[in-house]
């Protein structure tokens, strides 16, 4: 018997019984729904912030002096020297554009309020390459190259209850020991998406902030950005291996947010724990399903044996019929999804009130972007399938065993 | 006429019960080809027994079933498996049609099986149809069938892969008495046009008195074996 038949005869035998066959993908369908809606929204939070936290912060490589990641001192700034522009051009093919920046603490006070902060020392030309922060401003200007005023992040505003044309008093460590103290005019107000950041972060001009930490010409990284984001490995290799490592270290973005990925797997990991859940409820759903069919066909199994078909044959049918049903709830629920998803990814939900202070005060965005990833889709159609197989391997096991005579009566 | 099946002190006991049956007791009979023969007896007889052992649904407890030459007695399952579909025509009391497919499709089911041409097997499967006075019912599927209509359907099947013999099991039980002679006057056209053998076992008194050859089963042993002349 040719597939082909396998494939009609399995098609319409699971429409033989339309209610139960139609229950059972719906089941499926609605899992898949769930899964994928779960599964999208989880990766689209992360893939949000971690997106992120490349644009604003990390970059997706960094060149670093050696010992700055382990002790984030100005001690440990560096001179962008011609070794290093020499290495970058020479990869020129593979990279965007490539950032200086200065990325150090400060108190910052204003009136009775200090707090800690964030100085980002940034190049705003070169800055605008990686991110859209002179679109952020939400009240007065942003930096202009050399100027010597500040920009500070909404929440730490707030905090420090400063406006724009009020003063701050900056006062931090410097290069080798001295103090770096200074007066700065709020030029602006930006609204930071990552929470963590809109509540420490200060901009001011890289000279400026050069000059504020006493440290000419330093920089305490080179932030690197590749055309193509999937090639960030392969170029921090060939940078690692042009690089004098005595000196420089060269990271990527997720050997700098080491500790951000290990709470997102773990996250995940809870995710997957409850998916798994739904997916063992659609499995007895199935095997259910499965089941009853068996035991209301094992009538017509002995007949069309005693007509001569094989017991492979008939399993194969009856596996085609498993991997039918929860083929369809599956597409199903993928053209389901499919609208929907793409809708929330193009016009996430925005959350407000408390819900909104809440995911804030947890360090997230307080916005549910979905992703759109064509891998969710298709991770959960395999889910699925491989669910259908298992199962499916049931009434095959049962074929096998099948005794024609005690079926017929 | 050559023999087409055989048996030699054919016994069946069936031992997972209580008591131990005894459903078959040395029986020996030949039947060939072209024979219209009826298995009657009381109920319990051995009747259906005879039938699955022959057909090689069954295994006997001893004794041999020798079909074209080849005992199935001893048989592996995989290859009685192919010996039923190339040699033997079964119908069931219960017409037994797949419901998802059409007549036409269910008449070409064995032939599809043993992978015969496709145009060879439609060809066949319509001209059985016909036959069987179903022509107009080729697209139709059992559930819009009449009993009597399925068992003609069932008996095309049977016989549409032109098998060395059909058995049939009480085929006329759950028909009508004009279905049944409508069934029974087919079946006996169809044995001396295509010249297969048949064995019903059968209670029905319509299917015996059509019968030219009658073994009385009575406990599971030969009681009699009666030929009669019929048109």
């Amino acid at each position: 018997m040719s597939i082909k038949r396998v494939l009609i005869l399995a098609w319409r035998n699971i429409w033989r019984n339309k209610r139960r066959s139609l229950i059972t993908m719906s089941s499926v369908l609605f899992a898949v729904l769930l899964a994928i809606f779960f599964y999208s929204l989880e990766k689209g939070t992360y893939d949000r912030m971690i997106d992120n936290m490349v644009r604003f912060s990390t970059g997706y490589i960094q060149i670093q002096d050696v010992l700055y990641d382990d002790e984030p001192s100005m001690d440990h700034s560096m001179l962008v020297d011609d070794h290093i522009t020499g290495l970058l051009d020479e990869y020129d093919d593979m990279i965007d554009v490539y950032v200086p920046r200065i990325q150090h603490f400060a108190l910052a006070a204003s009136g009775p309020v200090t707090r800690g902060s964030m100085v980002m020392g940034i190049d705003p030309g070169k800055e605008a390459r990686l991110n859209d922060l002179s679109d952020r401003i939400t009240a007065g200007d942003f930096i202009k190259p050399r100027d010597n005023d500040i920009v500070v992040a909404e929440g730490l505003a707030n905090i420090l209850r400063a406006d724009v044309g009020d003063s701050l008093v900056l006062l931090g460590q410097g290069f080798q020991g001295i103090t770096a103290a200074g007066i700065y005019r709020i030029k602006g107000i930006i609204h930071l998406n990552i929470p963590e950041m809109n509540s420490t972060t200060i901009y001011m001009s890289l000279d400026a902030a050069q000059w504020f930490y006493g440290a000419d010409d330093r920089v305490t990284c080179l932030i690197v950005m590749p055309k193509n984001a999937g090639h960030t490995h392969r170029l921090a290799g060939r940078l690692r291996e042009g690089i004098d490592s005595e000196w420089y270290r060269v990271l990527t973005w997720d050997e700098m947010l080491a500790d951000l990925l290990v709470l997102m797997q773990f996250d995940i990991a809870g995710t997957m724990v409850l998916l798994l859940i739904l997916y063992i409820v659609i499995a007895f759903g199935l095997f259910g399903t499965m089941l009853t069919m068996l035991l209301e066909r094992r009538k017509e199994f002995a007949m069309l044996m005693s007509l001569g078909m094989k017991r492979y044959q008939l399993a194969a049918i009856c596996f085609t019929e498993s991997i039918f049903l929860s083929l369809t709830g599956a597409l199903a629920g993928i053209i389901t999804a499919l609208p929907v998803i793409l809708y929330l990814h193009y016009f996430p939900i925005e959350l407000g009130g408390n819900l909104a202070i809440a995911m804030e005060d947890y360090g997230f965005e307080a916005i549910l972007p979905i992703a759109a990833d064509p891998s969710i889709f298709l991770s959960q159609a395999l889910i699925v399938l491989m669910i259908a197989m298992v199962i499916g391997l049931y009434p095959v096991y049962s074929v096998h065993r099948l005794d024609i005579m005690s079926a017929k009566q | 006429m050559k023999t087409v099946i055989k048996t030699s002190d054919l016994s069946k006991v069936y031992t997972n019960i209580a008591v131990p049956v005894h459903a078959l007791k040395n029986v020996n009979l030949e039947f060939r080809e072209g024979e219209f023969t009826a298995i009657v007896g009381p109920s319990g007889s051995g009747k259906t027994t005879f039938l699955n052992v022959i057909g090689g649904l069954d295994k006997p407890t001893d004794g041999h079933v020798v079909i074209d030459g080849v005992d199935i007695a001893t048989m592996k399952e995989s290859k009685l498996f192919d010996f039923r579909l190339r040699h033997i025509g079964f119908v069931f009391q219960a017409y037994n049609l797949i419901p998802v497919l059409t007549a036409v499709e269910n008449v070409s089911f064995i032939m599809l099986l043993q992978n015969q041409p496709k145009k060879e097997m439609e060809r066949r499967a319509k001209e059985m149809l016909e036959q069987v006075g179903l022509s107009d019912k080729l697209d139709v599927r059992p559930s819009k069938l009449s009993g009597g209509q399925q068992q003609r359907v069932a008996v095309a099947r049977a016989l549409a892969s032109r098998p060395d013999f059909v058995l049939a099991d009480e085929p006329t039980a759950n028909l009508d008495t004009e279905s049944a002679f409508n069934l029974l006057d087919i079946m006996a056209r169809l044995n001396k046009e295509e010249n297969i053998t048949l064995i019903f076992s059968t209670h029905d008194q319509r299917v015996i008195d059509r019968a030219r050859r009658v073994i009385t089963l009575v406990d599971g042993a030969v009681d009699k074996d009666e030929h009669f002349e019929r048109d």
